[in-house]
Parts: structure tokens; sequence; C-alpha cells
């Protein structure tokens, strides 16, 4: 186990160094960020003195290891836009994006799996039917769509909770329906399809013939041997929430990450950028990493080893 | 394995607590983004993007200077009218063609209660002079030194004579920083928390949330109204009209069409439009080898399009359209050429007939989408009009920075469409677009007449004289179309009902000149 773990961390390294690559070309492919950064009618000088001034008239190479080598230091690059160092503006924002990470998921889990026990027990019935179309619908609305309505109906029409920013709970409540909508909807078909397969194993139908409860079979039995694929989306639904992230924090105005990367990728900020794929991928991996772990302590069976 | 399971759960649960109970505990401003408009000392402006730095000389765009315009003092500020009048400076005189001499007022002081001298006001001007890092400083180069006199005394020096000093010292970027506490602090720790002269101190700043002031007491021109006042970044637009009319905020900014009828129709909030010195025009290549090289063709094209109807039609009447990039209230404007325009679709043809495109004219339109409001909307209705006159046109709508690399990069083909603004409200400042240098590449346009009054009027300290010669430009710009205006954009306030709200020219809001009903 311990080998196992200290693999799986050494494997990070060569991970994030095609990261960083990846992303640094994609953002200096993109253009240049000066000229966002210039009101439209800036002259050619006044750019090129902003552009000296950033070292970006340097070669593209040349940045790459000037970037790595203050990797190493720990040290992201200064943001061309909020002129100070990138990777505390991340690290800074993490807490909320957090904060609204784990509500969503909660909010998701919390609805599909009684709704997934549930929609399997009643096969075929119209309550299966309806959780199942539901599920579909949910999958199928854009989150943005989804966060505009929300504020339309339950803040501006009826006034219940706030229509945006961060602070107490009640601002926490539609950013985080919004964003676990589509979490719950892809766990509940999972859970509905993991719980059917279970239910017709032979052990399920040996505990009912020997007169075990229908409550105990599906919850003891049956639910904790359907937890693995639900476990593995459920992770995979994490970096599900990070993407979603980034439409519902600017719809609700969530000062979180998702907002800071969608800016950085507008304006071109490449050591924001940099830095909040890094934070982001680290969590990525970190989260598979668990992920993994929790499989074990799922189903001893398992074994890295 | 029952255990664990329970255990992950838990954990969860125990996090969010956390975390948000942590949140909750850590915003102060939190009840006050859900009811701060109903608190009569507490005013909520709402604007569509966040500041980027706290520094004033630094950031070059209107939604920080609307910050930053109530934080800092400068030496000179513009009225409602757009009128210069003295804000610290008590008294001035302009000793010869490139000397200012200037008095500030007794008792101006700090929010940290150190008096504001000479030297505050020397250290502030040098630093925007000489940091090429700054995005202020291609705007201050003509200032050549500053010598303090004594607390209350200092003299500007000038490279050349400088008729628009004054405006210069009003503009974003003039902001007077303290000295004392930089040098103890350092510059980083400043903008951490920085400190001004104006009516609002600085509280807080939450990225892309929220920037706090509250009144100083102490301010110089009497104690501020508001006790605290909130800018909140709500990007999306549809979020922000809906915090509006839930009463979160009191003002929101940039308001784009499709959200009118419904801030109007509701009950409390009113939408407030105010002319702003940004002209949409289309930049036309006069450069040798494009049909556009031809003045016909110019002319054709600008003959072609109905300004009127775009403005009347798209933009619901909010615009004004123009024959020149200096619009009314702008020093140098050219009334002849304001709240005009030339259509003649039977002239158009002709001309282009005459220039040799009687079957026809294929040219490039380039146009951001996004970047305006209506921009990708007002392109298609000018190539559809462009259409009628025998040009066809190929539209190339861009999303914003791929827009702003072609037109920094001068790829642009005939024509690019583009707002420009002016941050000094002089003419200056927008016709260096005609000089040869600022053409090249871009328009290339040359006219040794416009080169020679350009110069001339940049060193004429004689302001009569000096717009006049601004005039006679755009007089000739507008006949020979390097640019074609189209219409002076609007801005597009959402205001609520409890407090009175003007919009200025500039853009600008003091939220001293915000009052409750």
């Amino acid at each position: 186990m311990k080998k196992y773990l200290v693999k799986r961390l050494l494997q990070i390294i060569p991970v994030l160094f095609i990261i960083t690559f990846v992303v640094f070309v994609l953002v200096y492919l993109a253009g240049d960020p000066v000229a966002l950064m210039l009101p439209e009618d800036a002259s050619e000088a006044d750019r090129e003195a902003l552009r000296t001034a950033l070292g970006l008239n340097e070669p593209f190479l040349y940045q790459y290891f000037h970037f790595i080598g203050d990797l190493f230091r720990g040290n992201f690059g200064t943001s061309f836009r909020y002129h100070q160092e990138a990777l505390p503006l991340v690290l800074e924002r993490l807490p909320a994006t957090f904060e609204l990470a784990v509500a969503s998921m909660l909010i998701a889990i919390i609805i599909a799996i009684p709704m997934g026990i549930f929609s399997a027990k009643k096969r075929n019935s119209f309550v299966d039917l309806f959780i199942t179309g539901g599920s579909v619908l949910g999958k199928a609305m854009p989150s943005f769509w989804l966060g505009i309505m929300l504020i339309l109906m339950l803040a501006v029409n009826y006034q219940i909770f706030p229509v945006s920013g961060r602070g107490t709970w009640a601002h926490l409540i539609l950013p985080a329906i919004t964003l676990g909508t589509g979490v719950a909807a892809e766990m509940t078909r999972l859970v509905r399809s993991s719980m059917l397969d279970i239910l017709n194993q032979d052990y399920i139908r040996t505990a009912k013939s020997k007169g075990v409860s229908d409550t105990l079979v599906v919850y003891k039995h049956a639910f904790r041997n359907s937890l693995i694929p639900v476990v593995t989306i459920t992770s995979l639904q994490v970096t599900h929430l990070v993407s979603g992230a980034l439409i519902t924090e600017t719809v609700f105005s969530w000062p979180g990450l998702g907002q800071l990367l969608v800016q950085a990728v507008n304006g071109r900020d490449m050591a924001v950028v940099q830095a909040a794929v890094f934070v982001i991928a680290i969590l990525v991996i970190l989260i598979n990493l668990i992920t993994d772990l929790i499989y074990r302590l799922l189903d001893p069976r398992i074994n890295y080893s | 394995m029952k255990k664990s399971f329970r255990l992950i759960f838990v954990a969860c649960i125990i996090l969010v607590f956390m975390v948000s109970g942590c949140s909750s505990n850590s915003s102060t401003g939190a009840k006050n983004s859900g009811e701060g408009g109903k608190d009569k000392t507490t005013l909520v402006l709402a604007q569509s993007a966040d500041i980027t730095t706290l520094d004033p000389q630094n950031s070059l765009s209107t939604t920080g200077d609307r910050v930053f315009r109530n934080m800092f003092s400068r030496l000179f500020n513009r009225d409602d009218k757009m009128e210069i009048q003295p804000e610290l400076v008590d008294s001035y005189k302009n000793t010869d063609d490139v000397t200012w001499k200037f008095k500030l007022k007794e008792g101006v002081k700090f929010h940290n209660d150190d008096p504001l001298t000479a030297e505050d006001v020397k250290y502030s001007l040098e630093r925007v002079m000489k940091d090429q890092t700054l995005k202020e400083f291609p705007y201050f180069t003509q200032l050549s030194k500053i010598n303090v006199v004594d607390d209350l005394n200092f003299e500007i020096i000038t490279d050349g004579p400088m008729p628009t000093l004054l405006r210069l010292l009003a503009k974003s970027g003039a902001d007077i920083m303290p000295k004392k506490y930089i040098d103890k602090v350092g510059m980083d720790e400043f903008l951490k928390k920085p400190v001004g002269s104006g009516p609002y101190k600085f509280v807080k700043w939450d990225r892309d949330d929220r920037v706090v002031l509250e009144s100083f007491k102490d301010y110089f021109a009497g104690a501020p109204k508001w006790k605290e006042v909130i800018v909140r970044a709500i990007p999306e637009s549809s979020t922000r009209v809906g915090e509006l009319l839930t009463g979160g905020v009191d003002i929101a900014t940039d308001i784009p069409p499709n959200e009118w009828d419904r801030v109007n129709g509701e009950k409390g909030v009113s939408l407030i439009n105010g002319d702003t010195t940004r002209v949409m025009l289309l930049v036309v290549r006069t450069t040798k080898g494009f049909a556009t090289s031809d003045p016909k063709v110019r002319e054709a094209i600008d003959l072609a399009i109905n300004e009127k109807a775009i403005v009347d039609s798209v933009l619901k009447g909010t615009g004004v359209p123009v024959r020149t990039r200096v619009p009314e209230g702008v020093v140098g404007s050219n009334p002849d050429l304001y709240n005009t325009y030339e259509y003649d679709l039977e002239k158009a043809k002709k001309l282009l007939a005459e220039a040799g495109y009687k079957d026809g004219l294929e040219i490039t339109l380039t146009a951001p989408k996004g970047r305006y409001p209506l921009d990708g909307e007002v392109a298609q209705l000018v190539a559809s009009m462009l259409g009628e006159a025998g040009i066809k046109v190929n539209l190339k709508l861009l999303e914003s920075s791929a827009y702003l690399d072609e037109y920094n990069s001068n790829s642009n083909k005939e024509l690019l469409m583009i707002g420009l603004a002016d941050g000094l409200l002089d003419a200056s400042y927008s016709l260096v677009h005609y000089t040869k240098d600022r053409a090249a590449g871009q328009t290339d346009y040359y006219n040794p007449e416009v080169e020679k009054l350009y110069h001339d009027a940049g060193r004429n300290l004689n302001e009569e004289e000096r717009i006049k010669q601004y005039q006679k430009i755009q007089s000739i710009v507008a006949e020979e179309r390097p640019h074609i205006f189209l219409f002076q954009q609007n801005a597009n306030y959402g205001v609520s009902d409890r407090v009175a709200f003007n919009s200025r020219l500039d853009e600008v809001i003091n939220f001293s000149d915000i009052s409750l009903k």
C-alpha cells in the first residue's frame, strides 16, 4: 500500500510538467496580452514599451524556461491584471469554490441516492419513469440557464434568496442548486443502474428467500455493494464541479476560482491561468488518489499491492 | 467499512459548515448584498467588471476610476458640465510657456491624518511621469519636472507649451498619493490598503466581489453624505438587473439593450441614458492597393450608411449620429459635425460607378462581437446598407480578443469597426489619429495641412485659436474620411428611485453627487 502511494505521488511530477507546458503553449498562442491591457487607441510605441517592461518580447522558449525556473522557486509570476503574485491570488479563491463545490455535492448526494434507489426499487413504474425523465432534464439544462431562471424565480419574483454575492448561507443555496443539479442527475442514473445490477445478483435473491426484510436487503446488502461505481462517478463529478463553477460563479458573482480563471483566460493573464490550472490539476490528482483509496475501504477484495 | 463511509459523509458535512461559517463571519458586507439598498446611509453600486488594482496610476478603466475618484483627490476635477475646477489647488498661474505655479489648499489631510503637501504632489506626478510600466504613463510624458517651493507651493515645468495641462491634472492617473506613508510601509503594502485624501476611505476589497469604502469625516470639502459605499462587481447583466430590481443595489451600470424593457417596466427603478465620449466609427484604409484608397469609394460608403436609422432601430434612439470623433462637451468639438449624418444612396451608387465599380465592389468589414453594446447587430446593419449600394461586404465578426489582435497587428482589410473614447475630454486626444505617425499602418492617412494644424494646436496656449484649429481638422477629416463616423454611444444605468443620479459625459460617478430622494 505504501509503495503504491509513493508511486502514485511520484507520478504527479511528470503530469504537472506536461500540464504546465500545454497551458503555457496555449496561452502563448492565444495572442498578445498587452493588446487587452491598454485602451484601443494606445499607440504601437505604448504597447511596445509595456511589452518590454513585462518581458513579453523575449522568445517563446526563453519565456518558458524562465517560467519553469521561477516555478521551482515556488513563484508562478505576477498577474498582468492584478499586478500581484499569481499563486496567492488563486489560493485566496479556493475557500469560496470549495464551499460551493462541497455544498453542490451534498445537494447532489442528498437528491441522487434516495432517488436512484427508489427508482431502482420501483423499476418501470410511473415513479421510475418520472425520476429517469427528471434526471435527463437535469443533465440537459445548461447551468447558466438554470442559474438565471433560479434567480428570476426565487430571488427576483419571490425574493426568498439573495440574487448574487457570497456571505451567508442564503447566498450559497441558489448557486449550489445550479451546480448540483447536473451532478445529481448523473448520479441518480448511476445509482439506479448500479442498484438494478446488484438487485439481480444471486446473494440478494438468497437473502430475500431467507426472509430478510425488503428494506434490509436494499439498504444493507444491495446499496453498499452498489457504491463503487457511485464513488467513481462522484470523484469524476468533482472535476466536473470545477468546470461547472466557471459558469455558475460568473452568473452568481461568486468570487471563486472559476470566475478568476475565466477572467484570466479572457485577459490572457498567463501567470494566473498557470497557477489556477496547476492548483486544479493537483486537486484532481489528489481526488483521484483518494477515490482509489476509498475503493479499498468499500471493497476489501481490491488490493493495490 | 460502514464506519469509514459514515466518517466520510460526516466529514463532508462538517467541512461545508466550517467553510461557510468562516466566510459568513469574515464577510462583513454580506448582509448588504441582499438589502444594502434599503439602508439610508449605505449606497450600493454594481458595475459590470471589478477593479483590477488599487493603484490609481495603473488602472486605466472606467470601473477603476469610479472607485479612485472617490478615494483620492487630484489637483483639479471636472464639474457636471465637464468644466475644469480646482480641487486641491487654491490658486495657480502660468508664468511662462512652460512654467505653471500652483498653491495648494491649506488643511487638506490624508485618511491617515498626515497633511497633504507639495512633496506628495511631486512624488505622485513624478511616479506616473517616469515609471513606464504604469498604464497611465503614456499620458504624462509631456510633464518634465516638478519643483517644490514649500509645503503648499510647487511648480510644474512642461516639455514645451502644454495647453492641456489642467485637463491632464484632472484626468485619471493624476491622483495624489501620500509620500510619507508609502515611504514608511512600501508600495506593496500601500496597494493593499491605500490611503488617499478623497471623500471616502478604503475599507476592503474582496476581489471579484466588492470594494467597501466608508466616509472620511475630515474630508477637506466637508464630511460626505454616505456613511458607507459598496461597489460590487456583477459581470452577468441579468444578475445585475436582478439585484437592482430587488433593491440589492441602488445603481447598476452597463445595462444592455435587451434588459431596457425589464428595467423600464418595473416600479421603483428607472433607466437613465447619458452621453459618453465614445464614438463608434469605421477605420478606413486609405492605403494604396485597397479600393478604399479612392476618396470616391470612401464617400460612397459614408453616403450609403444611414446612421440615423442605425441609432433609431438597433439602439432604440439612444445615441447620436455624428461626423466627427469629438462629440459635444469635449473641448474642440465642431458643432457642425455633431448630431448630423449624410445619407444619399443614389449618389453613393453614382460615385461607385465613377470610381470604376459599376458592377459592384467587394470589401471586408472587421467588427467585434460582444465588445460594445449591440456591436454585432450594428455591423450587420452596416453591411446590409452597403449591400444596397452595390458593395458586397464580407463581414468578419470576431470575439473581443481576436478582434483586438487583428486591430493591433494592422491586419484588417478595408473597414474595421471600433468604438473610441476620449480620456482627456480634449480634441487633441482623439485627433492624433490623423497625424502621419499614428495613422501609419492603420488608415495610412496623411494630409500635410492636418499635420501642421495638429502640431500647431498642441503648442498653442490661446484656447480660442486652438479650438478653431481642431475644428478645422475635423472638417477636413469629415470630407476625406480616413474614419467614417457612425454614432456617439450612450451609457445606460439602471437606477433605484430612492436615489437621484445624473449620468456624466466622462462616466465618472461621484458618490457625493448622489443623494436620497
